[in-house]
């Protein structure tokens, strides 16, 4: 027997998930990570920059599935994936330009 | 048996805040704060990663990269690895937590969340451990750390610490909101603002697993 909630019509959208659902994105997740901490094990079989970017794109496939579903942004109203993502955006440039200008200095104070 | 929970405002007959936006000003407020948590956390990491490239930089100037670099002397993944899985485990725990108050299943409300509260409780007290392991290690919150008798200056130990020590305090206070939530909840178990207390207590809790999902990836593995 399904168990279910009435949705708020007069309220942002929103989604339903049943609760196994969730046990299927957390096993996913678990999977996830466990493929990061293989990868990182056999480093040396990868090349450098192949194994940055599967790292990478598995941790960005982690952060998608709880942002998504576990925080319920995927099909929650707009303006909550605006106030969000915006500053996330911002943040990843900030990251991007100042690992560019001032990583590869030598000495403390570069 | 599987149960269907909405997300949004919550219940049928709560009254939701609705702002100007049409969506709950305190749900709205939340995101809005949690947005600009990410400036914070990516500032922290931006800075380790700078901070740790140049002395990777400086040592392998000075030929000695091999044996002093910080992160594959001080960094082991097995403690990290187990940490992360607690938060996973407690993110899918809370949106369980979420999913049993939606239903109004208090019995299995009170089972999710005192299993957030405690897997949250293990990630402090695993990171605790980890700090004491590192401080005798020889790396610390100071402008130099010592490897093999050695004294490298480098920000890296004050940029790590300050970094995981700021998502381990996001973490200590999203347990204390754990368990407000959890309390409240008891006491008022008919209140129709308790999906949404929940609802945002759980936001706040994913938000700290995200960064500590940026944090596993960034700062052990890469």
């Amino acid at each position: 027997m399904a168990e279910h909630v009435a949705h708020d019509d007069h309220s942002e959208d929103h989604e339903s998930h049943s609760t196994k659902f969730y046990w299927i994105i957390g096993g996913i997740l678990a999977v996830v990570t466990a493929l990061e901490v293989g990868i990182f094990l056999v480093e040396s079989s990868f090349d450098a920059t192949l194994f940055l970017v599967i790292l990478l794109g598995l941790a960005l496939i982690k952060g998608a599935g709880v942002i998504a579903f576990f925080m319920h942004l995927r099909g929650d109203a707009k303006v909550f994936q605006f106030v969000f993502f915006i500053p996330l955006l911002f943040a990843f440039s900030l990251c991007l330009a100042f690992l560019k200008l001032f990583s590869n200095h030598v000495g403390i104070a570069g | 048996m599987s149960s269907s929970v909405s997300h949004g405002t919550g219940e049928a007959h709560q009254k939701p805040l609705l702002g100007s936006m049409g969506v709950d000003s305190r749900k709205l407020g939340l995101w809005a704060f949690l947005g600009s948590e990410t400036l914070f956390f990516v500032t922290l990491i931006t800075t380790h990663l700078i901070f740790y490239a140049r002395t990777k930089a400086t040592l392998a100037a000075a030929g000695t990269l091999e044996h002093l670099d910080p992160r594959t002397h001080y960094l082991g993944i097995e403690l990290t690895t187990v940490l992360a899985t607690l938060l996973l485990a407690s993110s899918l725990t809370m949106v369980l937590a979420l999913a049993a108050s939606k239903v109004k299943d208090w019995k299995k409300f009170r089972f999710w969340q005192l299993a957030t509260i405690l897997l949250g409780s293990a990630f402090v007290g695993g990171q605790v451990y980890e700090f004491i392991h590192l401080y005798h290690e020889g790396l610390k919150l100071a402008p130099q750390y010592v490897l093999e008798g050695e004294t490298v200056k480098s920000l890296y130990g004050v940029t790590f610490f300050t970094m995981t020590g700021f998502h381990g305090l996001h973490v200590t206070i999203g347990i204390i909101w754990l368990i407000a939530t959890y309390v409240k909840v008891a006491k008022f178990p008919d209140s129709p603002e308790n999906p949404m207390d929940i609802e945002l207590a759980g936001l706040y809790w994913h938000f700290v697993d995200l960064v500590w999902v940026a944090i596993f990836t960034l700062i052990y593995l890469i």
